[in-house]
């Protein structure tokens, strides 16, 4: 398994303000594998992916990354662990706002020994045209599709979106979401995906549904439904 | 290796924030600049002056003697491991009411260094000190009378045992201005009058020192030596010669200090640079986290955000460097050739300096800044990208009363957000107050001190005689008998106003921190008019301005020494007199004379309200009047007023970028909320009055409240300074004016930034709050 989960629990606050997040989830991911973490509000999945991207710390349990486990390593090793397996794209696009599209995607390329050409994938997210603007002068779908190729330039083996589409109107999220299945059919790269959206499900691999923080199902698809033909 | 793509935003942030990165700039390169300048001129004028020793060949001492030593005389007294030179000289009184003291011109020992024109060649050239030509605007080609004959003067020169013009060694402080040193050519050096001239032997050992104690040592015991070998007048080794050691001593002194308003300012910046960088962290929280979740190590981004404060700080160190090594150095060359009279100096490379206007700067900018970032971006990815980054506990918000005014608690607010920069911008205010203080009290201290001496003279004239040269010549016994007599009877007066006091003088002993000086004893007469204090017998009053410099009050114990003489006495003092003109002590005549073994009836001067015309000029040995008393502050008027000037600009400058720079970020973290009060339908001016009114308030605080720890922190500064570089003392009083001045300039400089601001404020547009800030 490439990434296993075990056990994982979270809580948050103390005493009577204690709220359990996640209430021991076991999960195992596939390389390559497209999975969609899906529930609603409160359900616990973004606690979920923060912790598998390492940014923030389960209370119990054990995850581990090509069978290296997560809870020996200290700070300066997940730091390392996320330079060089993952890549995170966000609701909010956090672009930094003085660095040109081009810059901001190279902010990743600094982080990799081996990036994807960034031609190409400038090619790639429809941004060759935009290059050279400043996060200021693009639209929302625009900056997110920047936001996609800071992540995967690095071409990480785990690439983590938390509601890339929340923001964006349904057009927009249609284009963002193909750009994440391009890449990950292209680089062959893990996704998982924390979305509400029900009709997103259907373009994953694996579908794991969350609700009070622990697992309710994980559903398997037969046939990944390509994103262009969603009905968002 | 791919660079940083980060560093791109350097160019875009710098011209983004170019007001602010410009204004840190400017005033890093004048502090460096300045500081450069001075340390640079110091050095190079200290190796110069130090250079002088040996070049111009000063002496190791010199000795004055009633009549012109013979033959056998210099003979046997070489014979005492000595080289003696003649260096006679007269001082004469120039029509433009100075006194010059007329030297020939040497070419032996304490040589001339020639800076303007040309050395006197005929009988009626004369090349004057170039400092004394300064203050009384003479120049190469102009003409003098004195001694009876009109003087060319041919050029301008530095004495190199004149270096300060101290006329007496004695005197409290170097007078430049009303007296000066000359050279003149042999043959009209022996034209000038011989009643007037000094005899005067510089020496030098045949043996030289090695080290300042075996320098004393060697000096007492050629005093013991010559003591029986001829009546000394006066007796001087260079180590005792205020005229040579002040100037050296003065140097080295400031150096200490501007280091220190060096290290002060940079380390104010620093933290300027520090709330800017938190500031920036807070606004770009969201992308930090990003960053960090993406793989971004700590010391990455550390390094990014101090590369910007870095950068600024080389920048400033390279151009104050290059300003201190041009103009700024002459500026400090020019602040000493306003106070010396050093000879020309070659600019040296000084790799001190070099290190401590660079190095220093960038380490205090370097540990500041990463400490605060390192504090700053402690929290986690997920906490940047919660915006959880202010150390606080969540939804715990300082209570306020409900009963304050709406805008009241908006205004706090805003105080308590911005914590931080308002103690950054109080500290950064009460420095700049200090040094502007300390620019704007010095004059005031001054002008304080001359009208306290008129008001508080003792009488308008003090005369000091002196028994005349040939009363005390013990090869002549009878001729000298006559002349005592002579002395003895002509020296009595008239004056009703006139009333008898003793004196005699004692020096300090060393005390840490203070400059040796000479104390002047009063031994004053029964029932004085002039100091209505009757000391009874034994009883010791010391002047008000003697216990203020030392801190003595009554029942402490003064320890004072003869000036050439193993004899020491450790006075009771019984009380204070209030005489702040100088540091001096006051008993009953009895009692003095009986102390110093002086007789009786022996009385040394008058005091007198009124001009006494009935006693010889030779029997008078000198007048203590205003212009005598004034001297000090005088000279300190002349030599430190420009710097003051300077001061005063640079803690205004000061002033203005701070308050400047800190309300900006304010504005700048509020841009939103600024924005959004302004769709809820505020007007600029209210959005102005709450953002601004927030700085108002802590700049006026600020500015008010720091008055007394500014004046408490600059008296002690002052009395450092004054102890150190002079004899005497002045009064630690200012004019309220001072304090007035200062608090004008301080708001002024705050409306000039508040009305700066008032047109960011009105700028910010409303659909900045509906913009996505990331």
């Amino acid at each position: 398994m490439f990434l296993e989960l075990k056990g994982i629990t979270k809580s948050y606050g103390t005493g009577e303000n204690r709220v359990e997040v996640l209430k021991g989830i076991d999960l195992g991911v596939e390389q390559g594998e497209f999975c969609v973490l899906l529930g609603p509000s409160g359900s616990g999945k973004s606690t979920l992916l923060n912790i598998i991207g390492g940014i923030d710390e389960a209370d119990s349990g054990e995850i581990a990354i090509k069978g290296e486990p997560m809870s020996s390593m200290n700070d300066k090793a997940l730091t390392l662990y996320r330079r060089n397996h993952l890549g995170y794209i966000f609701q909010m696009y956090n672009l930094i706002p003085d660095l040109t599209v081009r810059e901001n995607i190279e902010v990743g390329a600094f982080l990799s020994k081996a990036p994807l050409d960034i031609d190409e994938l400038l090619e790639t997210l429809g941004l060759k045209d935009h290059q050279d603007k400043l996060p200021s002068q693009l639209s929302g779908g625009q900056q997110q599709r920047t936001s996609i190729g800071r992540a995967i330039i690095k071409n990480p083996d785990i690439l983590l979106c938390d509601e890339p589409t929340g923001a964006l109107d349904s057009v927009t999220s249609r284009e963002i979401l193909r750009l994440i299945e391009t890449v990950n059919l292209k680089y062959g790269n893990t996704v998982i995906m924390v979305t509400h959206n029900n009709e997103i499900r259907n373009m994953a691999d694996t579908v794991v549904r969350l609700r009070d923080g622990m697992i309710r199902d994980i559903i398997k698809n037969e046939r990944r439904t390509p994103a262009a033909e969603l009905e968002l | 290796m791919m660079r940083n793509p980060l560093g791109k935003r350097l160019k875009r942030e710098l011209l983004n924030s170019l007001g602010k990165y410009l204004t840190l700039f400017l005033l890093m390169t004048l502090s460096i600049g300045f500081v450069s300048g001075f340390l640079v001129a110091d050095n190079s004028m200290i190796l110069a002056y130090a250079d002088s020793f040996e070049k111009y060949n000063i002496e190791d001492g010199h000795f004055t003697v009633q009549k012109k030593l013979n033959k056998a005389q210099i003979r046997r007294i070489e014979q005492e491991g000595i080289s003696v030179f003649e260096n006679f000289y007269s001082d004469i009184p120039f029509d433009n009411g100075t006194r010059i003291r007329v030297f020939q011109v040497r070419d032996q020992v304490n040589l001339i260094c020639l800076m303007e024109g040309e050395m006197p060649v005929s009988e009626d050239e004369i090349a004057i000190d170039r400092m004394y030509a300064d203050n009384n605007h003479l120049k190469p080609g102009d003409r003098l009378s004195g001694a009876g004959k009109e003087w060319t003067v041919s050029g301008l020169i530095a004495l190199s045992d004149y270096s300060c013009l101290f006329e007496n060694n004695n005197d409290t402080m170097f007078d430049s201005i009303q007296f000066g040193a000359a050279a003149v050519s042999p043959s009209a050096f022996e034209k000038l009058p011989a009643d007037n001239m000094k005899h005067c032997y510089a020496w030098k050992y045949d043996e030289p020192y090695e080290d300042d104690v075996q320098q004393k040592k060697m000096a007492d015991d050629l005093l013991k030596r010559l003591s029986p070998l001829v009546r000394l007048e006066d007796y001087v080794p260079r180590y005792q010669n205020q005229a040579i050691m002040f100037t050296g001593d003065d140097m080295g002194s400031d150096k200490a200090m501007m280091e220190t308003l060096l290290y002060i300012i940079i380390l104010i910046l620093a933290f300027v640079f520090a709330v800017t960088i938190n500031d920036t962290i807070s606004r770009e929280s969201a992308v930090i986290g990003t960053l960090r979740a993406s793989g971004y190590t700590k010391a990455e981004l550390i390094r990014h955000y101090m590369t910007m404060p870095l950068l600024v700080t080389l920048c400033s160190a390279a151009a104050g460097n290059l300003a201190g090594y041009t103009f700024m150095k002459e500026v400090c060359a020019g602040m000493y050739y306003g106070s010396y009279s050093l000879p020309t100096y070659v600019t040296i490379f000084n790799s001190e300096a070099f290190l401590k206007t660079t190095f220093i700067p960038v380490i205090i900018m370097l540990g500041v800044t990463y400490f605060s970032l390192r504090r700053k971006l402690r929290f986690s990815p997920l906490a940047f990208l919660r915006h959880d980054i202010s150390g606080k506990k969540k939804g715990k918000a300082v209570k306020l009363p409900h009963a304050l005014p709406f805008l009241s608690r908006f205004r706090m607010r805003i105080i308590l957000q911005n914590a931080g920069s308002y103690l950054v911008l109080a500290a950064g205010i009460t420095f700049a107050n200090v040094l502007l203080l300390f620019g704007l009290a010095l004059p005031s201290l001054l002008e304080c001190y001359q009208e306290l001496v008129t008001e508080n003279m003792i009488a308008k004239y003090q005369y000091l005689l002196q028994i005349p040269v040939s009363a005390l010549d013990e090869d002549q016994k009878l001729n000298s008998m006559i002349h005592m007599m002579m002395y003895a009877a002509n020296a009595e007066t008239d004056n009703p106003n006139a009333e008898k006091f003793s004196a005699y003088s004692l020096k300090t002993v060393e005390t840490e921190g203070f400059r040796r000086e000479d104390i002047l004893f009063y031994g004053i007469s029964e029932n004085s008019r002039y100091i209505p204090l009757s000391p009874q017998d034994g009883e010791v009053y010391i002047s008000s301005a003697y216990a203020e410099k030392y801190s003595l009050q009554a029942g402490d114990v003064i320890s004072l020494e003869e000036a050439y003489e193993d004899r020491r006495y450790d006075l009771e003092v019984t009380g204070v007199y209030d005489y702040q003109s100088a540091v001096c002590v006051f008993m009953n005549r009895k009692t003095l004379n009986r102390m110093f073994d002086l007789g009786e009836n022996i009385y040394s001067g008058y005091f007198s309200d009124t001009e006494i015309t009935d006693i010889p000029e030779e029997y008078i040995g000198s007048v203590i009047d205003f212009s005598s008393l004034t001297k000090l502050s005088r000279q300190l008027d002349v030599s430190m007023g420009s710097l003051m000037n300077m001061v005063d600009v640079f803690s205004v400058i000061m002033f203005v970028v701070l308050i400047y720079i800190l309300s900006r970020i304010i504005i700048e973290k509020n841009a939103q909320s600024i924005s959004m009060t302004k769709i809820l339908g505020y007007t600029d001016r209210e959005v102005t009055r709450i953002y601004m009114r927030a700085t108002t308030v802590v700049t006026i605080l600020s500015l008010t409240l720091s008055i007394p720890a500014v004046w408490y922190v600059l008296r002690i500064i002052f009395r450092i300074m004054l102890a150190e570089m002079m004899s005497g003392w002045i009064p630690l009083i200012v004019k309220k004016d001072v304090f007035v001045k200062m608090l004008a300039l301080g708001f002024a400089s705050y409306g000039a930034v508040a009305l700066l601001e008032y047109r960011k404020i009105t700028s910010i547009p409303m659909d900045q709050a509906l913009k996505n800030t990331e």
